[in-house]
């Protein structure tokens, strides 16, 4: 492995507490391991692979993203099969990793089967491993810590559970400190090792102190007390399980031994507090103890990536933030239209909690091309992430050749080699398993009539959008915008993969006029036929956005039965759809409902929408 | 080597950002690349290929895949690290800094590298055939239309450019290597956005537009006419000036390590990147970085004020996009009045 001189750990300029939460994981395999979250260039990466030298014995592992399977959780010996024709195990990295510390950035890119696959051995401690003809049973005690980027999609929640720590990197608000950082890395990058020698005392100091605390620990007792104490705490937080309390006291218990005590304070468990629960804080019966600032970060992860708490609003840009009576009297300046259709350009409720939109489409067989990241798909290019090898159903196209060796290794005291070493017959070839997740394409038909006009509703209906368009960003979607309102349906936004245009077309979307919600649907149906006919294999998804009040229709007809008719054609061609619901006026009329039945998509309010933190809106496709 | 005869920096007419962007760059291999943003036909791709006539010359370990610095210990590959354990004196020999090309097409396993069939059939061993992360490892590499980059293969990148080192743990194959590189991307933004985590990455980026006047218009056309006609000759005229501009380069380089810079633009800087908001710390570092560049550039070991105002256009500018929608732009009032503070 390539040496690698790091920037020193004591030469990192605050981030205490993430600094603390790392230094438990390495001391205490038990806390659980810890998930680093925060935005890009906070020294995410720099932070862990610090603490490499000062964890004495015990190493990072790193993870590569492009790691193999069998890498990972080990196989088959290749050297040892061909040479002595032996099948023995060759360990993977989780193996090496036992007693260590297994290290993966950008967690949240991984494929979330293979995370939770590697979460069981290390809770456990222990792997099992079933392949290529070998048996096998190794211990797998050692610290996971991951970091990642919320901004490129989450970590499920039962990932996030199962790491006892969350900590959250945030960036130095504070001028003289930020100087210093880059003070510090102009120093480092002129003389990385005179620089290294500056801060030699200070490191010594801390791989003492791990030491200390390693061998301290096994002598700390926790007292009933301090038990009653955790569970009361996570009662108080209305975690989950029992987990929490574990961790709460594996990580108070090494608190105290970081800090040189032989023995539990309250104070410990406070601290261990701020790692363990702000991410399994949940929002029952009642709300839960104000969190200190930092401990906030750890639920938004978990629920809204980066929305809400957070200073600045993402969205919001000072031109749209007219009072209500400045942009009506700026639409009475536009020429006059029809009666009360004016237009109006609402802006965007930023504050709209995040919605993952989640398919529960199954994985199929078939191969599919494309980009993007929501569904997991076969791949028959080359352009996939090879995960593993299968046996090939007819011709080879992509040979994986490290199992084919391993295939053919075993039997080669028998064959006849000439020059080579190694002989290959035909039964030993092996396909390379690709996958990828590709994007779906989500076409959002969105209501723009008058009666939607009301400021606040469209904010919320803008906002709940884009909270979608987010959600597509991170997925890698395609997207595509429609708008209907006045007489007809307007293609904003033909499907495309820049999510970005598509909330620019939000965000000017004006609203007034009538609703030709049949117009809308014929549209949507349009794209879609269109876009099927370039690429057969997509899996389109009709988000439709509406009150329902259809009121105008082309031939002068009933704009609800035209809108039907349609929306019975859309389930006819086998389109999936969700549609929400905008309807808030006193006298609910329910349309909006009658057109999901008819086009047989799942139903939601935007109530609904607004009122959970997680909603996957798509999961229950018929 | 083969040398295939490409249009000299110095006749690009014009786009005098882009070229400084990538002169910069050269200077300074720790800057973090550049990120070139512009339509079709403007000159992207041969200002980018072009810069390797001017990139200076490296000592290098002879027979290493990476080329190994012979002077920099810290980032010696396993092999050569174990050779000068056991004999100080490695063979070195002196090649030109160059550009590696990572088409958009790249697989993964070409990308970091695979599993050496060869001699795995003929010796039963396992050995690392090296990616084009290896010839990139303290080179240029150049992603044309990066944007439409497989996500994968980006993650990859990402990984290998946060430490400079290609970790590799597949086909049977466990092993790393340095991977320090200069990272060159060019891309339509019509044709699709880039992900906000490796637009970060990009230490400078820069927008070009194709020349407006109808005078340089035709200065360009006249140009390339000339080079198609008679590639040595076109390259005779501009060797004068290619041989100064590549003689400016080696002198920055040399003045870049006396480079100062004054506490008081240290917090200015500070103070600009807290005033826009930028995420993370690399937007402090990278203005600082290029600030000290462009003053060797000048030939000047002081940081003035105005290479820190000139560094600042180069850097925030795709800094300002904080959320993956967000189309912000670079306040340039902001930072004006933060300098005339100073």
């Amino acid at each position: 492995m390539v040496q690698r001189t790091v920037f020193p750990f004591a030469a990192i300029v605050g981030q205490d507490s993430v600094k603390q939460a790392l230094l438990i994981a390495v001391v205490n395999p038990k806390a659980g391991g810890v998930l680093v979250a925060g935005e890009k260039g906070t020294a995410k990466s720099t932070l862990v692979r610090a603490l490499a030298e000062i964890t004495g014995k015990v190493q990072i592992l790193e993870l590569p993203l492009s790691a193999t399977e069998d890498m990972v959780f080990g196989g088959l010996d290749l050297q040892q099969a061909v040479g002595c024709g032996e099948r023995r195990f060759l360990p993977g990295i989780l193996a090496r990793a036992h007693h260590h510390v297994l290290y993966i950035d950008e967690i949240n890119l991984l494929r979330r089967e293979f995370v939770n696959a590697l979460q069981e051995a290390v809770i456990t401690g222990v792997h099992m491993v079933e392949r290529e003809g070998i048996s096998c049973r190794h211990e797998a005690v050692c610290s996971l810590i991951g970091t990642m980027n919320p901004e490129e999609g989450t970590l499920s929640p039962p990932i996030i559970d199962r790491f006892g720590l969350y900590a959250a990197v945030n960036r130095e608000l504070d001028a003289p400190a930020r100087a210093e950082i880059v003070r510090r890395i102009l120093a480092y990058d002129r003389d990385p090792a005179g620089f290294r020698l500056q801060y030699a005392a200070l490191t010594e100091g801390i791989r003492q102190q791990v030491a200390a605390a390693r061998q301290l620990l096994p002598t700390i007792v926790i007292p009933e007390t301090m038990v009653l104490l955790a569970a009361q705490m996570c009662a108080k937080a209305h975690s989950a399980g029992h987990r929490a309390e574990l961790f709460l006291l594996e990580a108070a218990r090494t608190i105290a031994a970081l800090a040189g005590r032989d023995y539990l304070l309250p104070a410990d468990m406070e601290a261990a507090a701020c790692y363990v629960l702000p991410q399994r804080m949940r929002q029952e019966q009642e709300p839960p103890p104000p969190a200190p600032p930092e401990q906030a970060e750890g639920e938004q992860t978990q629920d809204q990536p980066q929305e809400q708490q957070q200073e600045p609003p993402p969205f919001e840009q000072p031109e749209n933030q007219q009072p209500e009576d400045q942009s009506d009297s700026s639409a009475a300046e536009q020429p006059p239209g029809e009666g009360r259709d004016q237009e109006k350009v609402a802006d965007i409720d930023t504050q709209f909690p995040f919605v993952r939109m989640e398919l529960s489409l199954p994985q199929d067989r078939q191969e599919r091309r494309g980009n993007g990241k929501r569904s997991l798909t076969r791949t028959d290019t080359k352009q996939g992430r090879y995960v593993r090898a299968g046996i090939p159903r007819g011709a080879v196209t992509d040979l994986a050749f490290d199992a084919t060796l391993r295939a053919a290794a075993p039997h080669q005291r028998f064959r006849d080699k000439g020059n080579c070493c190694i002989a290959i017959e035909r039964a030993d070839l092996r396909q390379k398993i690709r996958e990828k997740r590709i994007g779906n394409t989500f076409l959002f038909v969105v209501d723009a009539s008058g009666s939607m006009g009301a400021r606040e509703r469209m904010r919320a209906v803008k906002g709940a959008v884009c909270a979608m368009l987010q959600d597509a960003y991170q997925q890698r979607d395609q997207v595509g915008l429609i708008a209907f309102r006045r007489q007809t349906a307007e293609v904003l936004l033909p499907v495309t993969r820049s999510v970005d245009l598509a909330q620019k077309c939000l965000r000017h979307l004006p609203t007034g006029g009538k609703t030709p919600l049949a117009e809308g649907l014929a549209a949507a149906l349009a794209v879609l036929a269109a876009r099927r006919k370039k690429e057969q294999d997509m899996q389109p998804v009709l988000v439709l956005v509406t009150d329902g009040r259809a009121n105008t229709a082309a031939d002068g007809g009933n704009g609800i039965d035209e809108a039907l008719a349609i929306a019975a054609k859309i389930k006819k061609a086998g389109v999936h759809s969700v549609v929400i619901d905008t309807e808030s006026d006193f006298v609910k009329l329910g349309l909006a409902r009658t057109v999901a039945r008819a086009m047989g998509s799942s139903y939601y309010s935007l109530g609904e929408l607004s009122d959970k933190n997680i909603m996957h809106i798509v999961r229950n496709l018929p | 080597m083969k040398h295939t005869a490409v249009y000299p920096f110095t006749a690009i007419v014009g786009q005098d950002d882009m070229k400084l962007a990538l002169v910069l760059n050269v200077i300074n291999p720790l800057l973090g690349g550049v990120l070139i943003k512009g339509e079709k036909g403007t000159a992207k791709s041969t200002a980018v290929r072009a810069i390797a006539d001017l990139l200076p010359a490296m000592e290098a370990i002879t027979n290493c895949p990476f080329h190994c610095d012979p002077g920099d210990e810290n980032r010696l590959c396993d092999d050569c690290r174990e050779k000068t354990g056991a004999d100080k004196a490695l063979p070195v020999h002196s090649i030109k800094m160059r550009v590696v090309e990572l088409p958009v097409s790249a697989t993964e396993d070409r990308v970091v590298g695979t599993l050496d069939i060869e001699h795995a059939i003929k010796h039963g061993e396992k050995k690392f055939d090296p990616g084009i992360l290896a010839q990139a490892n303290r080179n240029i590499l150049y992603v044309d239309e990066i944007n439409l980059l497989d996500d994968h293969v980006v993650d990859v990148l990402l990984d290998a450019a946060a430490m400079g080192v290609n970790t590799v743990e597949r086909e049977g194959v466990s092993y790393s290597h340095p991977a320090r590189f200069v990272l060159v991307g060019t891309m339509n933004p019509e044709e699709g956005d880039i992900r906000p985590q490796l637009l970060d990455r990009f230490g400078l980026s820069i927008e070009v537009v194709g020349e407006n006047q109808p005078e340089r218009r035709v200065e360009v056309i006249k140009r390339r006419l000339a080079y198609e006609q008679d590639t040595g000759e076109f390259a005779q005229i501009f060797q004068e000036e290619q041989g100064k501009l590549a003689a400016s380069i080696l002198q920055a380089r040399r003045l870049l390590p006396e480079a100062v810079i004054d506490d008081r633009l240290l917090l200015l800087v500070a103070n600009v990147a807290i005033a826009l908001d930028v995420d993370g710390h690399r937007a402090d570092i990278t203005v600082i970085k290029a600030a000290m560049t462009l003053a060797a550039f000048a030939g000047r070991a002081n940081v003035e004020p105005d290479d820190v105002r000139r560094a600042a256009k180069l850097v925030l500018p795709h800094r300002m996009r904080r959320r993956p929608f967000e189309d912000g732009t670079l306040d340039w009032d902001k930072v004006e009045a933060l300098f005339a503070g100073l």
